[in-house]
């Protein structure tokens, strides 16, 4: 499910730091985090460990990680703070994010309203494929779909899931899945667990 | 060159220093110019008695004007002739032919800040910008490297410019590039035009700063750097051989024989001419081909790169 034919669909690679002399900032999901992952990003981060700040997101209160941290509880909560970093962001700054994708995707599009470019921004997927989903019907999004078809919560059309992805809106594409035949919805698999 | 070509009429000549020539240019049958956006330029084809030179110049009248083409001409002193023939021969009344605008060095439109850094007659693509910014509103700031003698030359077309700054070759005087690029925001572009060691020297100084590439920007002019040894080149298209003096580059010469090469920017950057070398080791000027792509020898770019070997044959 991370590979797809649909060049939209982004591509996730592993986390390493790019030795600039600006700010290095990563953001990690912390209920995603498995066993060993945090020591390992301190190993691909030691080069900037002295630039670096990392902020925990709904991490385990004993989690450890490289740099200055930072907890935060919910990724509203790390997106306002993006969104009022002090200063606003460098040019020579990094972003790096560690999660799901409506995890990474919610904070690399507000640090996109804070400035930042998306060449300044790296992402490695980590835990649930779940989605985000918009309907390109009523325009709402649908969170946390781990179904090929889900129900809009919007306007309650069943939406086939596309891998289609939009990175203004940071989701993937829904569309009404029996607009040919009203009622003729097929089986619901759970394809994005 | 591409497409159509225009037909040009002198309307006016104004030197604005020692070796700097204003020249006007309007459309010879009257009537509007194609419009231009900022960073756009015009090839013009200078006809002399001997032979005929092809170089590419800025346009400076504001973007979107279509009464007149703008440029200013800095008389080289190694000048391969197009220079020196602005500067001596062109009058008013002399037609001219050109090629449609092109533009390879165009304003960023979603950048935040526009962050600018001239060398000498570098400075021309960003007149165009400044009036550009000063429309649009858009945040800017041009630093200029020149003579000190020459910091007022161009105070006509920066009357709307933002932040100006001005820097020559004397202690307390020259620009600090590493601490210029350390302290700009996110969503800055960075654009710079000058000799290739500025140039090179900003580029280097960016990455080293950790700017990403996708926002610096950078307009060569390398024409005046496409002379060398002398060295033969076989078209074996065409059949013809040619050689390819030491004061004109492989194009012109090529374009000397009447043989087709199409070509746009005539400085090694955009790409047009890129031509098959069958035999022979090109001398690569340009700015175009990858390292593997020089490595692999088998692509020149010819405005602008010569010949190790002492003859080169070409898929032309």
């Amino acid at each position: 499910m991370m590979q797809s034919q649909i060049v939209s669909r982004p591509r996730y690679r592993d986390l390493a730091a790019e030795d600039t002399a600006g700010t290095h900032l990563l953001i990690v999901e912390g209920d995603t985090l498995a066993a060993g992952q945090m020591a390992a990003l301190a190993t691909a981060f030691a080069v900037v460990a002295a630039r670096l700040q990392t902020w925990l997101v709904s991490a385990p209160a004993t989690a450890l990680a490289p740099g200055r941290v930072r907890r935060l509880h919910t990724v509203e909560e790390a997106r306002t703070a993006l969104e009022h970093i002090e200063d606003g962001f460098g040019i020579a700054d990094r972003l790096y994010l560690q999660g799901t994708e409506p995890f990474m995707w919610s904070l690399a599009t507000a640090a996109g309203r804070a400035g930042l470019s998306p060449t300044q921004i790296r992402m490695q997927h980590a835990g649930s494929l779940k989605r985000r989903v918009w309907c390109t019907h009523c325009h709402q999004t649908t969170e946390n779909v781990t179904t090929n078809i889900a129900t809009c919560a919007g306007c309650a059309r069943a939406l086939l899931v596309r891998d289609h992805f939009s990175r203004r809106l940071g989701a993937f594409m829904g569309v009404m899945v029996d607009a040919e035949v009203p009622g003729e919805v097929p089986q619901r698999e759970e394809v994005f667990r | 060159m591409i497409g159509d070509t225009l037909e040009l009429i002198v309307v006016a000549v104004d030197d604005i220093a020692s070796s700097l020539r204003h020249v006007r240019l309007a459309a010879a049958g009257g009537g509007p110019l194609p419009p231009a956006a900022a960073g756009a330029n015009i090839q013009l084809r200078l006809q002399g008695a001997a032979r005929t030179w092809r170089n590419a110049y800025s346009l400076i009248s504001p973007p979107g004007r279509r009464d007149a083409y703008e440029i200013i001409v800095r008389r080289v002193p190694e000048s391969r002739g197009g220079s020196a023939f602005v500067h001596e021969v062109l009058k008013p009344g002399d037609r001219l032919v050109a090629s449609w605008p092109s533009n390879l060095f165009a304003p960023q439109r979603t950048a935040r800040h526009h962050l600018m850094i001239a060398g000498g007659i570098g400075i021309t693509p960003f007149l165009s910008y400044v009036a550009d910014f000063a429309h649009s509103g858009a945040s800017h700031a041009l630093h200029v490297c020149c003579r000190e003698s020459e910091t007022g030359t161009f105070a006509p077309w920066l009357q709307a410019c933002g932040e100006l700054h001005h820097y020559w070759d004397a202690d307390g005087h020259r620009l600090d590039i590493p601490a210029l690029l350390a302290r700009q925001p996110a969503g800055t572009h960075l654009y710079v035009c000058g000799p290739a060691a500025l140039n090179d020297e900003v580029i280097q100084a960016a990455a080293n700063a950790g700017w990403p590439a996708s926002h610096v920007h950078c307009e060569h002019f390398g024409a005046a750097l496409s002379g060398g040894t002398p060295f033969t080149a076989f078209l074996s298209r065409s059949g013809i051989e040619v050689e390819v003096g030491e004061s004109e580059s492989l194009l012109e010469a090529i374009e000397r024989v009447g043989a087709a090469a199409p070509c746009l920017c005539r400085g090694g950057a955009c790409g047009v001419c890129v031509t098959r070398v069958l035999e022979g080791e090109p001398e690569h000027r340009d700015h175009y081909l990858g390292a593997a792509e020089r490595e692999g020898g088998e692509l020149i770019m010819p405005c602008v790169s010569r010949a190790r070997s002492t003859r080169l044959v070409l898929d032309l």
